[in-house]
């Protein structure tokens, strides 16, 4: 199976809510996509409560994901099954 | 002993600042967040917090209030409430959503290295300067609106303050008991250092009641904003500031705690008993925030963000700005000193805050965030 396209998001810096809602627009679109395996979204983000809240909502909607450690913030990999 | 009556007050709000400022950016204890995501995500999560700390706040004014140990009673800067208030909560909410934070929420976004919270910043001291040029007219619409002169609730219906407090915080107590068993007060965390929102709300009633018992109040800021705008707008046009009828008012006039002479303070620009109280707050909840992003290694300044976000961080501080002045006071001082003791302006605030908040969600989203 080809390795999925990914989508990075950048959020560094914006002010709130911005890491959940542009997420959750991705997801919108690409949502069947990443449900197949065919794309994985990264989102890159030093906004604290949004790696507390994203795992959190995208899980509710069935997708996965995975918080690891940046040099000064937090990558979050959203991803199907 | 030093013999400056401040001394007290400037080591309390210090600490009380950055004890506050760590423990904000630690649990991301946002204001804005409990009342904006209500409406964006449909999320109570931040909203079960803050009946928390103002249950606790109120058990602890309370208790407080009945061993005498906290004075005066109610505290200074309170007034009688009128729509001012209402319509001075509204305007905040809808700032406090753009700005990204509130006036104290973009000051530990601030320490931690957030720029937008440093536009936020400046729009506010912007918003409280402007607000002196029609103070006079806003003050008269103030006086011809009030509903009762008393300022609390059980002052208004003559009842004895534990007749409604106790009640009332049973009531939230039983049900956070609740919440606490559906498992509804924790939720899982995945940054470095993080402090649970409930710890930090318990903290944050902790210092609220220090400050009330040490300095004489709970924790507030948004005075000093309107000083820091009259200091700055001095610089370049000082006749005009020394015409101004609001900064040359003094309303904070009162006995501290543990001091014996009547302290004084106002909007003006010269150093007095607010600046005391304030400043340290304000420098100390940066600072606190500051440490705790290094500590964990999370403090960096980003400046590439969307230029409508800082439009949005600017507009929304300048309306913080008036719309603290225009209650007056911030949702810290009304959430969590004046709702605590069911102080009327801080009812009247929260209510307007509700629709205020609604509002700035469908403006983030449809103008901000896209």
């Amino acid at each position: 199976m080809a390795e999925p396209t990914c989508i990075q998001l950048d959020i560094h810096g914006q002010v709130c809510p911005s890491c959940l809602l542009l997420t959750l627009k991705t997801l919108n679109q690409h949502g069947d996509s990443v449900r197949a395996g065919q794309t994985e979204i990264i989102v890159m983000t030093n906004d604290r409560k949004s790696v507390d809240t994203i795992p959190d909502a995208v899980g509710k909607m069935g997708y996965q994901a995975e918080v690891t450690r940046l040099e000064s913030g937090y990558r979050i990999r959203i991803y199907g099954h | 002993m030093p013999e400056s009556p401040f001394f007290l007050i400037l080591v309390t709000s210090s600490l009380a600042g950055l004890v506050a400022g760590f423990v904000m950016h630690r649990s991301d204890f946002c204001v804005t967040a409990m009342f904006r995501d209500m409406f964006l995500f449909r999320d109570f999560f931040l909203l079960r917090m803050l009946v928390l700390l103002v249950v606790a706040s109120m058990l602890a004014f309370e208790l407080g209030r009945l061993a005498g140990v906290l004075r005066p009673y109610p505290f200074p800067l309170l007034g009688a409430p009128s729509l001012a208030s209402l319509i001075g909560g509204l305007v905040f909410g809808i700032g406090m959503v753009l700005a990204g934070g509130c006036v104290v929420g973009t000051l530990y976004k601030l320490g931690a290295g957030s720029v937008a919270g440093g536009v936020a910043f400046l729009g506010m001291i912007l918003g409280s300067a402007f607000y002196a040029e029609w103070h006079p007219v806003w003050s008269a619409f103030a006086k011809a609106t009030v509903l009762t002169p008393a300022i609390t609730l059980p002052q208004a219906l003559a009842l004895p303050p534990t007749v409604l407090i106790l009640p009332l915080a049973a009531v939230g107590a039983y049900l956070l008991l609740q919440w606490h068993r559906q498992g509804k007060l924790t939720r899982p965390a995945y940054t470095a250092g993080h402090i649970a929102p409930w710890k930090a709300a318990l903290i944050l009633a902790l210092i609220g009641f220090a400050s009330y018992l040490l300095v004489g109040m709970p924790l507030g800021i948004t005075t000093s904003y309107a000083k820091l705008g009259a200091l700055l707008e001095s610089q370049v046009w000082p006749e005009h500031v020394a015409q101004l009828a609001y900064f040359k008012a003094l309303p904070l006039a009162y006995v501290a705690p543990f001091g014996s002479e009547t302290l004084r303070g106002g909007p003006g620009p010269a150093f007095d008993a607010v600046g005391a109280i304030q400043y340290p707050l304000i420098g100390g909840i940066i600072l606190g925030a500051f440490i705790s992003a290094m500590l964990v290694g999370e403090f960096r300044l980003h400046f590439r963000i969307p230029q409508r976000q800082y439009v949005s961080a600017l507009l929304g501080g300048v309306l913080l700005g008036m719309a603290a002045r225009m209650v007056p006071g911030c949702n810290i001082w009304h959430l969590w000193g004046g709702v605590p003791i069911l102080a009327g302006q801080s009812l009247l605030f929260l209510l307007g805050l509700l629709p205020g908040t609604w509002i700035g969600s469908k403006l983030l989203t449809r103008f901000v965030i896209r």
